[in-house]
């Protein structure tokens, strides 16, 4: 991996799941509607894939903000929703422990036609990067 | 400029899975659509200076002939063993690009296919700088997984030639009938003792006005004389183990209790009587029974919900005979399973529309029986008085509107569309019209959703025919009440009008029909045993509305029909003809491909703690086995490939981290990652 670097652009990664987030994201291309270029899209079959400990390292990697766009209730895969809201329910107060304010991380239900939805995050996550700034501000002073 | 080439490729070398990435990177302009927007040459360029990539292309078309033969030619001749194409919306092209990938000898799994029209240059192309940057980005994350990519085989697995129709309505009708057209055996298994599901209630449909018996009658005909169907009524599926292509099914069948030799005389020596659930409680049927005339078995059977004991005893030409249930329970072998379940009608609460508390008060598909009920050239009458007004209601348990609604037994309200009512209601109504011209009918309505081809006519015919419309609104539903003694008419309807901008009207009526929503089966059973899931409607969830709309997350498990949300009889029918394709597609060639996205345990780094059997919803999808591992035996997690749906909870859950998703695994999200936050300058990409 090449060196990292405090970056300009605050990023916000998109865990969007194919049946879910993903597909919201395809139909909001092709509204052709607008949103901020600092969003990047990761296709996930269900996000409780990730433990814990992948949000933690993903933060200090640099990511500043973290939105999981699962299929809430609309999960094709058994105990897939409920597993998800587990683990980040269990990432907060880790995220608090290392001085992250947990507005940085959020799960939400995004469905195939769920344009609207999917912008408004978008808009919320930037408005909340604005206000707090980049994740490795906070996570300088916590280890300070 | 399109088609340029910045390669930096040695000549030809065959490539084994175990060499070092060579990565191809291709960036498609899509027509314009990319490359409006994105400065795809610069993309090419800056990502060409990444480790590992050997060969930078663009192209104005990377999926049409020309652009797939280069991937190819590049893969053949130029040595290139992964390839990352950045193009639109995987869900389009990733198969074919799979197939370019396999077609030049290399594993279609050693591609990555990044989405840049859809979540890039389509929603930034007021940006150009900051879509051409995000493509950068997103690209290098897809190199990043490149580089980690593993080759991978699909599942294969034999099939049964055979598949499981669960449901005996027209949906599982016609998905078992067309399943045997395409030279696949069926079992098909109704819980109810006759076949025909709702469609049998029924007079005429729409949009054509045919008679729904005589649409269902050929198709069950068909069925039960196919050579390749067999046909279980009185049946349901109790037990399910094994996996696509090769299911145990058992199946518990109840006694019918007589033969043809005995049907008629028990039917005529039977005293008993219950509410005929074919009429909706309108009449009382006995306890030996046909559901309805010309019904298919056309043996009766005895209804052993209302014996508690199990058996029923009857006089018989003078003869004590003792009828008992002995269900007996059998196992099938299958490839799939179709499941067409049904609905049921949306029962109102007590004294919801006054249903219950006024005897005058019935729903649509008891109003549909009572017209059959009555000869042409009859009155309409109810409880022997004459109907002279009449009001329909519409939106009955569906749109529901929790804290206007009361809630059902699981706290949650209907808050769907059922989308046939409406033009059910109105298909009523213009019957009745026809039959009676005299009848006043109002129509009360939230919105009438006529959305089908042919159906806006039924609201036109109503409207020319003095059928009074009047609207409300959702939170201000009608209400219906007692008329004070003396009234003409029974009951009243008290509905704001808002068609006359809100005024409060009462409409004398003797009858009120409701039009009530559509409800699914009740199969919690069914649901446990088979791992399916529903809704938050309860109705059963497809993997994908629009890419899959058929399929559910476990493999061979198909829907058909109203199991999956309100639908009409020619929704039922091409909703359960796509999945008889499908499960055809699927078991045609006696043998199954799954997608190898499974979990895969690391067992040197598996202690056999078991979190992820705890945490695994599907039924011996992994499981604890003993191992021989270093002359000891061990346990560790196995997955059996074929159960696993791949969703990932087992990965999340060991705390030794010794088990991945196979082609989704942590590393490569970690890698990718990385990618996203990299400083590309410090390699020489000119980004930031």
């Amino acid at each position: 991996m090449a060196t990292e670097q405090p970056s300009e652009e605050l990023k916000i990664l998109i865990l969007a799941t194919l049946s879910g987030g993903y597909a919201g994201a395809d139909s909001v291309g092709q509204l052709h509607a607008d949103y901020a270029t600092n969003t990047y899209i990761l296709p996930v079959e269900c996000p409780a894939l990730f433990p814990k400990e992948f949000y933690l390292r993903t933060f200090k990697k640099g990511i500043d903000g973290i939105i999981i766009m699962y299929s809430g209730t609309d999960c094709p895969y058994k105990g897939g929703a409920e597993r998800t809201a587990e683990i980040i329910n269990e990432t907060y107060p880790l995220m608090k422990e290392r001085g992250m304010d947990t507005r940085r991380l959020r799960l939400v239900a995004i469905c195939t036609v769920c344009t609207q939805p999917f912008l408004k995050e978008v808009t919320q996550m930037n408005n909340v990067l604005q206000e707090i700034g980049p994740v490795r501000q906070e996570l300088s002073v916590s280890q300070d | 400029m399109p088609d340029k080439e910045t390669s930096k490729l040695e000549p030809s070398q065959m490539k084994t899975d175990t060499e070092e990435p060579r990565i191809g990177v291709y960036t498609c302009y899509c027509g314009g659509n990319i490359g409006f927007v994105i400065d795809c040459e610069r993309v090419a360029d800056e990502l060409g200076k990444l480790p590992n990539v050997v060969v930078t292309r663009t192209d104005m078309s990377m999926c049409s002939d020309v652009g797939q033969t280069m991937i190819e030619e590049d893969i053949r001749e130029h040595g290139v063993n992964r390839v990352v194409i950045g193009a639109c919306a995987p869900s389009l092209h990733e198969q074919t690009f799979r197939g370019t990938v396999s077609r030049a000898g290399l594993n279609p799994y050693f591609y990555h296919h990044v989405g840049i029209r859809e979540q890039d240059s389509w929603v930034h192309s007021h940006d150009h700088e900051g879509a051409t940057k995000k493509a950068i980005r997103l690209m290098s994350a897809g190199i990043a997984k490149a580089r980690l990519l593993e080759p991978l085989e699909p599942i294969k697995l034999s099939a049964e030639k055979h598949a499981l129709v669960i449901g005996g309505g027209v949906a599982g009708l016609r998905s078992a009938w067309d399943l045997s057209r395409r030279g696949l055996k069926v079992t098909l298994v109704e819980k109810s003792p006759f076949l025909g599901g709702h469609m049998a209630q029924l007079e005429k449909t729409f949009p054509s006005g045919e008679e729904a018996g005589g649409l269902l009658g050929p198709l069950i005909a068909n069925v039960v004389s196919d050579p390749n169907i067999t046909v279980h009524t009185y049946s349901e599926v109790t037990g399910v183990r094994g996996y696509v292509g090769d299911f145990h099914i058992q199946i518990t069948q109840q006694s019918r209790g007589v033969d043809d030799t005995l049907g008629e005389a028990a039917m005529q020596a039977c005293k008993t009587e219950v509410q005929d659930e074919f009429n909706y409680g309108l009449t009382n049927r006995k306890l030996v029974y046909k559901a309805y005339p010309g019904c298919y078995p056309s043996t009766p059977a005895v209804d052993w919900d209302h014996c508690p004991d199990g058996y029923l005893e009857l006089e018989i030409d003078g003869r004590q005979i003792k009828l008992e249930n002995q269900p007996k329970t059998f196992d099938i072998n299958t490839g799939a399973v179709v499941v067409a379940t049904g609905f049921q009608p949306y029962t109102p609460l007590k004294g919801e529309y006054g249903y219950l508390e006024h005897p005058e008060v019935l729903t649509l598909p008891q109003f549909i029986r009572l017209l059959t009920l009555i000869p042409e050239g009859k009155e309409l009458q109810l409880n022997g008085h004459r109907v002279h007004n009449i009001g329909f209601v519409h939106c009955v348990g569906s749109r529901q509107i929790e804290g206007i609604h009361e809630a059902q037994e699981d706290g949650q309200v209907n808050n769907y569309c059922s989308r046939v009512c409406c033009t059910a209601t109105l298909q009523a109504i213009n019957e009745l019209r026809q039959r009676y011209p005299d009848l006043n009918i109002v129509d009360i309505y939230e919105d009438i959703r006529t959305y089908g081809r042919g159906h806006e006519e039924y609201y036109a015919e109503a409207s020319a025919n003095q059928v009074l419309f009047m609207r409300f609104h959702g939170e201000e539903p009608a209400e219906v009440v007692r008329a004070t003694d003396g009234d003409k008419s029974p009951l009243l309807i008290r509905v704001k009008d808002y068609l006359t901008w809100g005024e409060e009207i009462e409409v004398p009526v003797d009858m009120v029909v409701l039009a009530v929503g559509m409800m699914p089966t009740s199969i919690e059973d069914l649901i446990r045993l088979l791992k399916v899931s529903p809704g938050t409607d309860r109705f059963l969830l497809e993997v994908h509305p629009k890419l899959r709309p058929v399929e559910t997350a476990v493999p061979g498990v198909v829907l058909a029909g109203t199991a999956q949300g309100p639908m009409n009889i020619k929704e039922s029918i091409a909703a359960a003809s796509a999945a008889a394709s499908k499960v055809a597609v699927l078991l045609s060639r006696g043998k199954v491909e799954l997608e190898p996205f499974v979990a895969h345990v690391d067992h040197e780094l598996c202690t056999g703690s078991g979190e992820c059997v705890e945490v695994c919803a599907y039924e011996d999808a992994i499981s604890l086995k003993p191992v021989s591992m270093d002359g000891k035996e061990v346990e560790k997690a196995l997955v059996t490939s074929a159960n696993c749906v791949g969703c990932g909870v087992c990965v999340s859950a060991c705390p030794n981290l010794a088990i991945d998703l196979q082609g989704w695994t942590l590393k490569q999200y970690d890698a990718m990652v990385d990618a996203l936050v990299m400083d590309m300058s410090a390699i020489g990409v000119k980004h930031e």
